[in-house]
């Protein structure tokens, strides 16, 4: 790395080591009271024993695999929803209203009633991930799909494509944007979804590590698990705008904002 | 591509809608009334009349009071902090430089995460829920005002500028209204993730709020509370959503400028 490449990257950078030194020497001098602020050593220390001992992956897992669960049922059913209320408009008719209606209402005040009709255990959670997920993709798979510029479907009928040919090259790419920006809204989405859930009533997951953490008053080990999620977190929306630059190449670099 | 042919007219196509919920609701009301339905499932007639009851003897107005001194207050300290300094961060370089790392690499991150440190931080009241209410906030408001600030173009600011405006002008009169409709938005992200994050905190832990009432009725078997309460949030989470877009079409009414990339 070429010096001024250097200083680019520090200026670009610089104020994470610079909050991360702040946090460091109020937890040192003790400006605040050291239980509740854990140092990075100790936290770090935290999050090693944790990896050690397995309860971190363990716990991660289970979080994991039900907010993957949820998230990719409301994959697969918000943009088949999406799409057929894009070209049908009886699905339209039917389905438009419960969207814009339920959009803003907060689902994760039905959890309790999934308890009783999932039980206790993930299924409850995962329907629930499901149910938050499945508004904001299917809302941006029908809009993109609405969105796809008339011109392009004439030119491709145009050329003699057929009905289904132009909804796999023509439609399907052209909603692919909206697709997306609709998945990077439900990610984080279904995340705090699955971490609410597991703190309010569950012994596994993230969540109930956490807030069992906390509530046994050892706080270094609550931001380990804290630390978790936000690898978690950061991770998967990375590997979310990869794979959306990868598959929409002739976008690429676009904004990309999960607005909606 | 509703323009050409529209085989439903407006009147049919609300009727449609309705088609859904309608059916659901009767058929959970028939289950009901038959008898040997689980007990969760309570005739929508039995939980109207719970929510009715409660209206009328003030129990349900002093949760969601609770509830929404902890969502609103929140969503104003975060959505002030998100869009001052958002739009700050939008026009000023070194400003941006600051944020940019530390938001883009904690803005994925579930906020209700460090609830359970908070509560030990500010104990169990509200503090502690506003607290993280405004984190939620803070992140889409800040996002949207940066974009909406960063993307003005940069033609409108030169001219202002040559036709002699002061900094503070061009600010006002032209970022300020050209950022408007994409600080709408992130506004109303922050509204209903106000709403979802009040609901979540208060059912982890507290005392009061449709939360919290939610919870409890749950746990004292008492289901028509509990779907009284869920109708409560279901309720104000649209009207906020609803009283939202109004201002939003109040506030941009005759505005063309940030528009034109169509809202």
């Amino acid at each position: 790395m070429s010096f001024a490449a250097a200083a680019r990257s520090v200026s670009r950078w610089y104020s994470v080591p610079l909050v991360l030194a702040v946090w460091e020497v109020l937890a040192r001098t003790g400006a605040v009271s050291k239980r509740l602020m854990p140092s990075l050593v100790e936290i770090a220390n935290a999050v090693w024993a944790a990896l050690m001992n397995g309860d971190l992956l363990f716990h991660a897992g289970i979080s994991l695999t039900r907010a993957a669960t949820g998230y990719a049922l409301a994959i697969v059913f918000g943009v088949l929803l999406g799409v057929a209320m894009a070209r049908s408009r009886l699905f339209d008719a039917l389905f438009e209203p419960l969207f814009s209606f339920g959009y803003p209402v907060p689902k994760i005040a039905l959890y309790p009633v999934f308890i009783f009709v999932f039980g206790l255990g993930s299924l409850s959670k995962v329907m629930l991930i499901f149910l938050e997920c499945l508004y904001p993709i299917t809302v941006n798979a029908f809009y993109g799909m609405r969105g796809v510029d008339r011109v392009h479907i004439w030119a491709a009928r145009n050329m003699g494509a057929s009905e289904r040919q132009i909804f796999w090259r023509v439609l399907l790419p052209g909603a692919a944007p909206s697709i997306f920006a609709g998945l990077r809204i439900a990610l984080p989405i279904s995340l705090i979804v699955v971490i609410i859930t597991e703190m309010i009533g569950e012994s596994r997951g993230l969540g109930y590590y956490i807030s069992y953490a906390s509530a046994s008053f050892e706080y270094a080990t609550a931001f380990a698990g804290v630390a978790a999620v936000a690898v978690m977190g950061f991770t998967l929306d990375r590997l979310l705008v990869w794979l959306r630059n990868r598959l929409i190449f002739w976008e690429r670099g676009a904004a990309f904002i999960g607005a909606a | 591509m509703s323009a050409a042919a529209q085989p439903f007219s407006r009147r049919r196509r609300a009727l449609l809608g309705l088609v859904l919920p309608l059916a659901a609701v009767v058929a959970w009301e028939l289950r009901a009334r038959a008898g040997g339905a689980p007990s969760y499932l309570i005739a929508p007639s039995v939980i109207l009349a719970t929510t009715w009851e409660m209206l009328v003897s003030g129990e349900l107005w002093q949760h969601t009071r609770a509830s929404l001194v902890r969502a609103l207050g929140g969503y104003a300290l975060g959505g002030a902090c998100g869009i001052a300094l958002g739009l700050l961060a939008g026009i000023a370089r070194p400003v941006e430089r600051f944020y940019d790392p530390i938001v883009s690499l904690t803005y994925p991150v579930p906020k209700i995460v460090v609830l359970p440190i908070l509560i030990a931080w500010l104990g169990a009241g509200d503090a502690s829920k506003i607290a993280v209410v405004t984190a939620a906030v803070f992140y889409p408001t800040f996002i949207n005002s940066l974009y909406g600030a960063k993307g003005v173009n940069r033609l409108y600011v030169w001219s202002a500028r040559n036709m002699g405006a002061s900094p503070l002008r061009v600010f006002a009169k032209v970022i300020l209204p050209a950022a408007l409709p994409q600080v709408l938005t992130g506004l109303r992200i922050g509204l209903a993730l106000a709403f979802i994050v009040t609901v979540a905190a208060e059912m982890q832990n507290s005392r009061g709020g449709l939360g919290h009432l939610i919870i409890t009725a749950e746990d004292s078997l008492r289901f028509d509370l509990m779907y009284a309460a869920i109708i409560a949030i279901a309720l104000i989470g649209f009207a906020g959503d609803r009283a939202l877009l109004a201002a939003r079409r109040r506030v941009l009414a005759g505005q063309t400028i940030g528009k034109e990339g169509g809202q």
